[in-house]
Parts: C-alpha cells; sequence; structure tokens
C-alpha cells in the first residue's frame, strides 16, 4: 500500500468514527461528513471515499438483518428474526426481507459478516462438501 | 404406533433444520498466494478459512479493516469478491502408521499415486512445543551410521542437530544416511524380538526442492528398503510459498504423534534456508515490515517454535530433529545460519574443500560439535573413539604447520602419520550406513595400531576387508558388541584376537 493510500485510509477511519453518534451510524453526521470532505477536498477523494463508504457500509450491515426466503414470508416472522437478533448481538437490529428462489426452501439471514444458514439449498452444499 | 413415528420425525426434522452460523468475508485482492479478505470479522489467527472451489487459506494477518490469508491449493479459479468463510478449525493434518511408506503434500494429501490414506487421527500444524517439566535430558543415542559422526558428534534422541554447508556438500546424503540406518536397526532389532527394543520412523521434509531431486531421494530410500519406516512430505520448488512454508510443521506434526504415542522418530528438515525464502516472500507480500536481509522480524521464531517442538518426553517417545542450512561460500555468519545454529543443540559443518579433497562425507572436526556430547554415545564407542576428536583437531593444526618445513621431530610425524590414517578411515560410501558395533571393531583396530603398518593410500581398503572380516566371519562377536554395549576385559580380548587373525590374513 503506498504512502498515499495509507493516509488516505487512516483519514477514512477518522471520518467514519465522526459519522458515530451512540456507537451507531448517524444520518445527520454523514452528511456533516460529506459536506466537509466536499469543502475540504483531501489528497485522494476518489479513495477515502470508497474506504469511508466501506466502513459506513459494514457498519449499516450489523444494524441490519438481511432475511433471504425462499416462498411467503410474513411480517411477524421478520419481527421474531429482528427481535432475536437485536437480544443475540446487543445492539437493534431490523429486519429486510429478500425473496431468493435459489434457496429452495428455508431462510439465510445476514447479519454484518455473519451467515444464519436454514435452507435447503445451504443444507444440500453442506452434503455436496462433505461427500 | 403412527404417533410414536411421527414424533421421531420430529425430533429429526428439528435436527437436521438447525440453523449453521457462518462468518464470512470476500476477497478484495488475490496475489501472489495471498488474498486480502473484507470481513471475517470472527477469524481467529492461524485459522483455516475456506475459498470456493475447495482451496483453504490460513490467516495470517489479523488488521483493523481486513484480514491476510496464505492461500493453500488452487489459486486460478479465485477472484475479487468471492466469498470467503471460516472454519472455526486449526490447519490439521492425518498422522499415524498409515503414513509410514508414503509421499504426502504439505497438508497431508497423498502425492505419490498409490491411493488414499487411511488415516484414524488429525494433529494440528501448529502446536505449542512440550514445557520443561514434560521433558527428559537426552540420553540416548540415535545412530548415523556414518563413524565421524557417531564417534565424534554423537546425536541422541530428542536432540536438534543442525546439518550445515554450502551446496553439493553432502548434506541431504548424510541424512538418507541416517533415515537409512534406522531402517536397517529397526529390521535387526525387530526380527529380535526384543521388547525393550524402540524402533525409530523417519520423517523426510523435503522444502523448496526440485522433484527430480525428491524423487531421487525416494528411490534411495527405496532401494535401502528403508521407505517402509519413512514418511515423506514433499513441497517442492513449483509449489506456492504457502506449502513451502506449512511443509516443516506438517511433517512436525506428523512426527509428533509417534512421539506422543510413546515411540520415537527422526525428522529432516532439508532445508530451512529454502523454508525462510518461502517465509520472507509471504511476509512481504502480506507487507510485513522486513528487516535483515528482508526476512521479517519473526523470522527467528519461525524456526525456533519448529525446532523446539522435537523433544524427548518423560513416559512417551521422542522427536529428533536434523535441520538443514546452505550456506554461501561457506559464510556461516550470515543471518538464517546463526539463528539456526543458536536454536539448535549443536552442528555438523561439512566443508567444500574436504569434500573435493575426497574426503567425505566431508565433516569439519574443527566446526562441529555436539552439546550432548558423550551422553548421547554408548559405552563402546566411548572407549574406543574418545580421544578422536582431539587427536583429529591436533592433527589438522599440525598439518597446516607442517607445510612451512620439511625437519619435523619422530613424535610429530607419529601423529601426522596416525591423524592421516583417522581421516582415511573416516571416509565413506554413500547410503553405506555402518552398524554401531562394525564401528567399534574398526576403531579399537585403529586404536591398538592394526592400521600402523599399512600404507596410507590402502587404509581405505584395509578398513574395508577389516569390516568384511568382521560381517562374514565374527557375526557372534559383532552381536556381543551390540547387545552388550561396553568392551569389558573379555570382549576386549576377543576383539584383539579377531584382529590379529584378520592382520594375519590380509597380510598374507
Amino acid at each position: 500500500m503506498s504512502k498515499q493510500a495509507k493516509n488516505a485510509h487512516q483519514l477514512a477511519r477518522q471520518l467514519f468514527k465522526l459519522s458515530l453518534a451512540d456507537g451507531a451510524v448517524s444520518d445527520e453526521r454523514v452528511s456533516g461528513v460529506l459536506a466537509y470532505v466536499a469543502k475540504h477536498r483531501p489528497a485522494s477523494p476518489v479513495i477515502v471515499l470508497r474506504a469511508y463508504y466501506r466502513l459506513v457500509a459494514a457498519e449499516l450491515a450489523k444494524g441490519q438483518a438481511v432475511v433471504e426466503h425462499a416462498g411467503a414470508i410474513d411480517g411477524a416472522l421478520l419481527a421474531s428474526i429482528a427481535a432475536a437478533m437485536s437480544r443475540k448481538y446487543g445492539r437493534t437490529v431490523t429486519a429486510a426481507a429478500k425473496p431468493n428462489a435459489a434457496l429452495l426452501a428455508g431462510l439465510r439471514v445476514h447479519v454484518g459478516d455473519d451467515i444464519y444458514e436454514s435452507s435447503v439449498a445451504g443444507q444440500l452444499a453442506a452434503l455436496a462438501a462433505a461427500v | 404406533m403412527s404417533t410414536v413415528l411421527e414424533q421421531i420425525e420430529q425430533q429429526i426434522a428439528s435436527l437436521t433444520s438447525r440453523v449453521v452460523k457462518k462468518n464470512t468475508g470476500n476477497i478484495r485482492t488475490v496475489a501472489d498466494g495471498v488474498a486480502k479478505i473484507d470481513g471475517l470479522s470472527d477469524v481467529m489467527y492461524n485459522e483455516m478459512v475456506q475459498f470456493p472451489g475447495g482451496a483453504i487459506g490460513i490467516a495470517l494477518n489479523l488488521e483493523e479493516d481486513e484480514v491476510g490469508c496464505v492461500i493453500l491449493g488452487d489459486i486460478a479459479q479465485l477472484k475479487e469478491g468471492d466469498e470467503v468463510t471460516t472454519t472455526g478449525k486449526l490447519l490439521s493434518v492425518p498422522v499415524g502408521r498409515a503414513l509410514l511408506g508414503r509421499t504426502v503434500d504439505a497438508l497431508g494429501n497423498p502425492v505419490d499415486g498409490k491411493g488414499p490414506i487411511d488415516a484414524k487421527e488429525f494433529y494440528p500444524v501448529e502446536k505449542i512445543a512440550p514445557g520443561i517439566v514434560a521433558r527428559k535430558s537426552v540420553s540416548q543415542p540415535l545412530f548415523t551410521g556414518i563413524m565421524a559422526i557417531d564417534s565424534m558428534i554423537p546425536i541422541g534422541r530428542g536432540q536438534r542437530e543442525l546439518i550445515i554447508g554450502d551446496r553439493g556438500t553432502g548434506k541431504t546424503t548424510i541424512t538418507i544416511d541416517t533415515i537409512i540406518n534406522q531402517a536397517k536397526i529397526n529390521k535387526v532389532g525387530l526380527a529380535s524380538g526384543d521388547k525393550n527394543f524402540r524402533p525409530v520412523y523417519s520423517i523426510y521434509v523435503a522444502v523448496g526442492q526440485k522433484n527430480s531431486n525428491i524423487v531421487r531421494t525416494i528411490s534411495a530410500l527405496e532401494a535401502a528398503g528403508a521407505l517402509e519406516f519413512t514418511v515423506i512430505v514433499a513441497a517442492p520448488a513449483a509449489d506456492n510459498p504457502a506449502n513451502q512454508y506449512i511443509a516443516p510443521y506438517s511433517g512436525a506434526a506428523i512426527g509428533e504423534w509417534f512421539m506422543e504415542n510413546g515411540m520415537d522418530a527422526l525428522i529432516v528438515y532439508d532445508d530451512l534456508s529454502k523454508h525462510a525464502v518461502a517465509y520472507r516472500q509471504i511476509s512481504l507480500i502480506l507487507k510485513r515490515p522486513s528487516g535483515r536481509e528482508a526476512y521479517p522480524g519473526d523470522v527467528f521464531y519461525l524456526h525456533s517454535r519448529l525446532l523446539e517442538r522435537a523433544a524427548r518426553l518423560e513416559g512417551k517417545g521422542s522427536l529428533t530433529a536434523l535441520p538443514i542450512i546452505e550456506t554461501l561460500a561457506g559464510d556461516v555468519s550470515a543471518y538464517i545460519p546463526t539463528n539456526v545454529i543458536s536454536i539448535t543443540d549443536g552442528q555438523i559443518f561439512l566443508e567444500t574443500d574436504l569434500f573435493n579433497q575426497g574426503i567425505r562425507p566431508a565433516v569439519s572436526v574443527g566446526l562441529s560439535v555436539s552439546r550432548v556430547g558423550s551422553a548421547a554415545q554408548i559405552k563402546a564407542t566411548k572407549q574406543v573413539g574418545g580421544k578422536l576428536k582431539g587427536e583429529l583437531a591436533q592433527f589438522r593444526e599440525l598439518a597446516a604447520f607442517a607445510q612451512f618445513g620439511s625437519d619435523l621431530d619422530a613424535k610429530t610425524k607419529a601423529q601426522l602419520d596416525r591423524g592421516g590414517r583417522i581421516v582415511e578411515l573416516f571416509k565413506q560410501p554413500a547410503f553405506a550406513p555402518q552398524p554401531i558395533e562394525l564401528q567399534v571393531s574398526v576403531l579399537f583396530a585403529m586404536q591398538k595400531g592394526f592400521f600402523d603398518p599399512v600404507e596410507l593410500r590402502k587404509v581405505v581398503d584395509a578398513a574395508t576387508s577389516l569390516k568384511s572380516f568382521f560381517t562374514t566371519r565374527k557375526d557372534a562377536l559383532l552381536t556381543e558388541i551390540r547387545t552388550k554395549a561396553a568392551l569389558d576385559k573379555d570382549l576386549e580380548a576377543k576383539l584383539q584376537a579377531a584382529c590379529e587373525e584378520w592382520k594375519s590374513s590380509y597380510s598374507a
């Protein structure tokens, strides 16, 4: 990594820390950071903003459970998943449904880097890997 | 009836539909066998991670917002954005007797075309070396079958003895001889039915070598009947650096199984110079700070944690390590050689000049040492060869001075003459290790002056004749030396008589 890129990543991390309010990404602060970057353009603005985007996206992903499903899913189930994940991670986690027919049946829940696999496709993949 | 079956079905369904949690990441960059990965927030240091297509990696760099992994296996199919998952496991290799006679890669997969290996157990590749309490001092000999080494630089079971020298000085040959000798001893010992006999199993780890060289080594072991007691771990030059980095640790894990299960094992690392180079390559790609000769700061720990795994354990077995280091122009003060010299319990230094003079094995007596010393020698060897190292060192010193003048007193001439004979006696062809009882007999004959009347250039012939005489006609005497492992008055008298008999037949 060049020195320029290293500095850009360091700045992105600083900007990211400034974007947090009570441990969560604040829309208001993100707008403020973007306004600051537009006004005081850093040495490598594209690298800084890309790194900043990645950090913010990763943080936002931690607060959202993406529920992939094959077939119908009701609001009550989504709410129970959101409640269970909030309990598990100790922070507010919202749930969003995302249809995925490739799962065949069952669910796959993404929260940040973690994946909770309870689909037929996942079980078949595990079986294929074990054979 | 149907209710019961339904209950069981429900139970099965509840078990089979269990949620599996995975921690994942995505490849950001992949190059030169190293991948930088976004995510993997739960990954542990040295944890195995699963790449698409069956390739596995090891997490070596845990950074603030990315993970650096070395990839073991085919990287051609990997691309940016591919999903990587943690496994929660440390890298493990198959271990056990099933590996004997087999050639495996750094991950323990067979590469010899002899079919799958039916291993019952797996050991982690990285393991903390045994502590102080678990260890026992090294006191049992491990015979190399090379007279110069067994008599002057003895190696014990559980010792780490470095073999160091320039390229083409016979480093690998010494280790192959040692492996062959273990196989010979094993065959004799197992055939004798002695319950106290402890066979030594060997592991040969080839790092960064040409495939042709590895094949030659395997052929030599096979021809000598030693392959059945040996495991070959091959990470040739064509393998990626990650495999070359892992191979010695895999070999150590295979050896540890024998040690932990009350058996003795010998491991050869051929060679650690190339291992350090492979690690340097990985470290530089991982952007770790480089130090002397561009090696990373932890290159000492790379070898110390590997060699510390060789030990003799209380109430269990032992693992003896013979690491090899290749020097450039005889420079033992380079970075990696000095590191490994300081880690090991001694070194066997091989000199190019001696090799070119036809003195093979080209062991430099002055620079070679075994820190375990005579604790790892049988009494018989001590009795006949205890003063050899001193005599030979004195000979080298005198020989150097004698070059300046021709007028030498009788005593000096005698010392030079004797030294010259010892040097000739220690010459030994490759892949022909000698049993310790035969070594004792030859050294006894030398100490008693039986070679004194023989012309210097004919000493090798005379020694060959003496060995042949003992093996063909004095087998009972050799067995007695082997079993007693010490020369009492009776045995000395028998040896003296046998030597006299040989002398009369040889001169005749």
